[in-house]
């Protein structure tokens, strides 16, 4: 959990563990209760304070959910069935799914096109709903969520890595790595000194102000990786991170992926690529919308020859 | 949060600067249309309140009404009754003749001018000040003495004399049938603007002069209309309508039956038709900035498309609804108050160029100005949140797929 | 060509069809306000013609000039003129009285209704039609013996009667300071529409009767103006200008002295008034075609962006410059007339409507409407102009490539 968040926990003081209890508004019994109390002053300048109190705090408290739960399974899908409904015929896109992920794990989803990954993809990055089934990411329950609730989610539990690193346009490097914490409300300074550190950790400090055409492929992907870390979400989800660069820069941006795994990070890859799995510690395979095989990996030990993340690209 | 808005609407703005231009130049020529129109009329609406003050804003003529059918000889006025009316009123009347002019040609050596002749008292200067370059005003003498003094301007003295400083030449002209001599002993210059001068009929050809009123209305003599100043703008309302019921009072009519055209009240009705018809031809102005407000909605519908993978990208990273549908209108927000400004600009420009092109005090009001920038933010924001709930709906699932 | 042309400019606006809605909105709103407003325009013109039709377009009356300063008696009329007028012009005159009116309390019972009597001569028919639907139009008889009988209005004689057939009926009025009794001999039914009414001040409350002008002036009175409706309407400039001619001469004046007003004179001054103000008017209203055809330039110019590929694919198939230059303006000139047309239907579908609801015939004029699509399908090719240029110029091999 980043530093802010922690700020956040002490300030609620509420009861938070790591229990499925929490309504999809989102809104604490306990936070609410606390407001009340404190505004049954009879002092006018009391009750007023209080009021400002509420104020202040409403822009930027955030649900319990978000700032309270440290799950051990950071991701546990329990019967998670999802069916395309095509007008005419329903396609079933996932046939009941249970998966867990544990916190810190390294781990590949592997399968053809049309297999149901991308689905799966989705549905773990909270951008899709499961049609039945439970989705539980860090212990809560996103599958009755809304749509405001998921953005939520989106920032601060996960970051995203696109097969075609989806950078906005005419928008510096900086910025772009910026932008979750925009979303999160987080202040001018705090965000671009945390840009610039992500940017130097990816290994492209000096091309923080470079637009995204400046850039190439590999780097453009290691800007990506910086966004995506950018709330220090606990989960990467990475879909074909690979597939638009050539196999140097493939081989860098993995490597990236598995010192940031050895830095405590869940990283999920979704590949087609036996070498691009071969990376990680655990690979799952799916053939029509079924998991056929879970498996751990012994990862392929980095080679000397190739150039580290803290180099140059081409 | 905002600014951060604001910054992401200006590089889409910069990002296709000839869409901007045109889309900005509907609402440039909208808010710079109403602007323009609306000042004109504030203009002219000070240029005539001027053109009453110049001819003395507390005058006022008090005649019989032409709605009254049977007008007797009583309802005409005597020299006699006048003098009872100043005595009666005193200090509140600043100034009162009987309204008396005449017309006539003006023959000096070869050169013949037609004339037109007011008759006014000695303390006509004190209401309506002029300027004397040469010689003096009329004076009680004149006046009591029925003396065939005149004073003219220098425009008709050039006129008639071919110079400007004519005192002590004469005249011959016919006034009521007889024709006789009359001697210039003073000269003054006439400051008017263009659009005064315009309104109130100076010719350059012709000539006017002062003379005793005296000279025009002999002691038997009826007249239509009382012409009087009041001494205080404030109280003239009042003091009017008690000159009104004395008159009536003593010709035995109703007060109802006189008609008291005031210099005040005619200049409030001309201030509210031409505010009516600023307001009114503003309105249909207003029709440009409806089109181009629909211009706004327009282009904004189209850079939603164009940027659908944006905001895509934007929503997996965390990007609430609202967050989309803000962005958005404040793009359209921006676009359309920065048209606002520069359409503000082009009006004001115009019509103060117009204005000092005609010798004018062209007026450009702040409210209207802060009314036009407002109504431009609120064209841009109305027309903006049709587009801006299409961004905000989008599924990011398929905003991501989309090319 | 052409119609291949058109269809591909069809295929393109059905493509995208709220962006084409919106870019003809423009258009069809700039191009309705225009037409409403030209509309009304030419509609208030024929109501006012209708008007004067109504009171007689061959009407006029003849006084001194307001601007003649020694009035003298002999300046106004009496009755024996009024009768030399009628020997020497004979024919040409279609009917002439004193033009005297006035206006009293009639009193019946116990009801009292404010009265305006208007004297006339029994001929008045022939040139002011009524339609008589009790009793008798005044005859000859009650004019040369000065009879003490009136003809109403039903709305008036319900007012003071509280019935419709007063005829036989008699009231006390005040004329000049004499009370009398007068008998009602005949009433007639008003045929007003709502404008006319209100042009014409028609009261609902009070009423009007005609009565023998010989009652309202004595032979020895003067009278200030003649009322006189000419014969022949093609030829009545002429005859009025005899006429001025003639009572000029005979009061040893000058013609100008006199002042004429026409009925048709005022009309043409209204008329070229109204004319003006919707041409002045409709102009600004034209301000939002202008910024129609911005938004269609802007929109093409996006199009033209949008189909980059489309265009180096038509190249490489061969297409000249002037080719991609037809099929775009095309697009952009169907875009415009297709809005002009619809803006037609909204302008004068409002003018038509409102015309319904207030009981006017609106007139929409056919040449008002041809120009309207004309000037659309202007606007469509100029504003084209440039985004088909830009379209045309581009290099297939870049167009190609372009994503």
């Amino acid at each position: 959990m980043g530093l802010w968040n922690r700020e956040r926990t002490e300030d609620l003081g509420g009861s938070g563990s790591g229990e499925r209890k929490w309504k999809p508004d989102g809104r604490p019994e306990s936070g609410d209760k606390g407001q009340e109390e404190s505004g049954v002053g009879t002092d006018w300048a009391e009750r007023l304070q209080a009021l400002w109190k509420m104020g202040l705090s409403r822009s930027r408290k955030l649900p319990e959910y978000i700032t309270e739960n440290v799950s051990e399974e950071l991701i546990q899908l329990e019967d998670l069935v999802k069916v395309y409904d095509t007008g005419a015929l329903k396609v079933l896109g996932l046939k009941r799914i249970n998966l867990t992920i544990h916190r810190g794990e390294f781990v590949a989803i592997m399968g053809q096109s049309g297999s149901g990954k991308s689905t799966l993809m989705n549905i773990l990055g909270c951008l899709d709903r499961p049609s039945m089934g439970h989705y539980y990411l860090d212990g809560v329950d996103v599958a009755a969520m809304n749509p405001d609730e998921l953005s939520l989610i989106r920032n601060r539990k996960i970051g995203f890595v696109f097969q075609s690193f989806n950078l906005i346009s005419r928008t510096s490097a900086l910025k772009n790595v910026e932008l979750p914490m925009t979303y999160a409300r987080k202040g001018k300074r705090f965000r671009e000194q945390r840009a610039r550190t992500l940017l130097e950790r990816v290994g492209l400090g000096k091309r923080a102000e470079h637009m995204p055409n400046e850039l190439s492929g590999g780097q453009r992907q290691r800007v990506a990786i910086a966004r995506a870390l950018a709330n220090d979400p606990p989960l990467l989800l990475a879909d074909e991170p690979t597939g638009n660069l050539d196999t140097a820069a493939s081989v860098e941006i993995m490597e990236l992926f598995s010192q940031l795994h050895k830095e405590g990070t869940t990283v999920v890859v979704v590949t087609h690529e036996e070498e691009i799995a071969a990376f990680t510690e655990r690979i799952i395979r799916f053939r029509d919308g079924e998991i056929v095989s879970d498996k751990p990996n012994v990862p392929r030990e980095p080679e000397q020859k190739e150039a580290g993340p803290n180099e140059k690209g081409h | 949060m905002l600014i951060e808005n604001m910054k992401m609407a200006f590089s889409a703005i910069r990002a296709n600067k000839m869409r901007s231009f045109l889309t900005m130049l509907g609402i440039i020529i909208g808010i710079g249309s109403v602007i323009s129109i609306v000042s004109i009329g504030d203009t002219m609406r000070s240029m005539f309140e001027g053109l009453y003050r110049e001819i003395g804003v507390t005058q006022a003529y008090l005649f019989i009404g032409y709605w009254v059918d049977d007008v007797r000889q009583s309802d005409y006025f005597t020299l006699d009754e006048m003098e009872r009316v100043k005595e009666v009123f005193g200090d509140q009347i600043a100034y009162i003749d009987s309204n008396s002019h005449a017309s006539a040609d003006a023959i000096s050596g070869r050169t013949t001018v037609k004339f037109a002749f007011n008759g006014v008292d000695y303390n006509y200067q004190e209401v309506q000040p002029v300027n004397i370059v040469y010689g003096r005003y009329l004076n009680e003498g004149d006046v009591l003495g029925r003396r065939k003094n005149v004073v003219m301007d220098t425009t008709s003295a050039m006129n008639l004399f071919g110079v400007e400083n004519a005192v002590g030449k004469t005249f011959r002209t016919t006034i009521y049938g007889t024709t006789e001599e009359y001697t210039v002993v003073g000269i003054y210059r006439k400051k008017l603007s263009p659009f005064q001068a315009m309104m109130m009929g100076a010719n350059t050809e012709g000539g006017e002069a002062f003379l005793p009123y005296t000279i025009l209305t002999w002691p038997n003599d009826y007249f239509y209309a009382l012409r009087i100043f009041a001494r205080d703008e404030a109280t003239m309302d009042v003091f009017y309508n008690n000159v009104k019921a004395y008159v009536a009072k003593s010709k035995g009519r109703q007060p109802e039956d006189f008609r008291l055209n005031s210099a005040k009240d005619e200049m409030g009705q001309m201030d509210s038709i031409m505010g009516g018809l600023a307001a009114a031809v503003g309105g249909i102005a207003a029709i440009s900035l409806l089109v181009g407000g629909i211009g706004i909605m327009n282009i904004m519908l189209v850079s939603v498309t164009e940027r659908t993978r944006e905001i895509g990208i934007r929503k997996s990273l965390g990007a609430r609804t609202r967050d989309i549908m803000i962005q958005f209108l404040t793009e359209s927000a921006i676009l359309s108050a920065c048209g606002g400004v520069v359409g503000i600009l082009l009006g004001g420009g115009l019509v103060m160029i117009g204005g000092a092109l005609l010798g004018v005090q062209a007026i450009v009001k702040p409210g209207v100005v802060l009314l036009a920038v407002g109504f431009s933010a609120m064209v841009g924001i109305f027309f903006g949140i049709y587009p801006a709930s299409k961004a905000a709906k989008k599924d990011p699932i398929e905003a991501l797929r989309y090319e | 060509m052409l119609i291949e042309n058109m269809r591909m400019a069809f295929s393109a606006i059905r493509a995208n069809k709220m962006r084409s809605f919106l870019t003809m909105l423009g258009i069809i709103i700039g191009i309705g306000s225009v037409i409403s407003i030209v509309s009304i325009g030419d509609t208030m013109r024929s109501m006012f013609e209708e008007l004067y039709r109504k009171i007689g377009i061959t009407q006029a009356y003849i006084a001194i000039g307001y601007w003649v300063d020694d009035w003298r008696q002999s300046d106004y009329f009496t009755l024996d003129e009024m009768e030399r007028i009628k020997e020497i012009f004979g024919d040409e005159i279609a009917y002439i009285d004193s033009d005297a009116s006035t206006s009293g309390d009639a009193v019946c019972a116990r009801t009292t209704v404010k009265f305006n009597y208007v004297g006339i001569d029994y001929n008045y028919q022939e040139v002011q039609p009524v339609n008589m639907v009790y009793g008798r139009f005044l005859n000859q008889g009650d004019i040369l013996g000065r009879r003490k009988n009136v003809v109403m209005d039903t709305n008036s004689a319900r007012n003071l009667f509280g019935a419709e057939n007063a005829v036989g009926r008699t009231f006390r009025t005040t004329i000049y300071g004499s009370v009398d009794d007068y008998t009602v001999v005949g009433v007639y039914r008003k045929d007003l529409n709502p404008f006319q009414a209100m042009m014409l001040g028609a009261s609902t409350e009070g009423g009007e009767a005609f009565l023998p002008y010989t009652i309202l002036t004595w032979p020895n009175d003067y009278f200030y103006d003649i009322r006189i409706f000419a014969r022949d309407e093609a030829t009545m400039d002429v005859f009025f200008e005899n006429l001025k001619n003639y009572v000029a001469r005979s009061k040893e004046r000058q013609p100008e002295d006199f002042r004429l007003v026409t009925a048709k004179a005022q009309m043409g001054e209204m008329d070229s008034m109204m004319g003006g103000l919707a041409t002045a008017v409709g102009g600004i209203a034209a301000i939002s075609l202008l910024v129609g055809g911005i938004g269609i330039m802007n929109i093409m110019l996006v199009s033209v962006t949008e189909r980059t590929r489309e265009i180096g694919i038509r190249k490489s198939l061969g297409a000249r410059t002037r080719d991609i230059m037809v099929q775009f303006l095309t697009e952009s000139a169907i875009l415009s007339a297709c809005g002009g047309i619809l803006g037609i239907f909204l302008g004068g579908g409002i003018v038509l409507l409102g015309g319904r609801m207030l009981g006017v015939q609106a007139i929409v004029k056919p040449g008002v409407v041809v120009l309207a699509v004309g000037f659309s399908a202007m606007v469509g090719i100029f504003f084209g102009i440039y985004p088909a240029s830009k379209a045309a110029k581009k290099d297939p091999i870049e167009a190609l490539r372009y994503e």
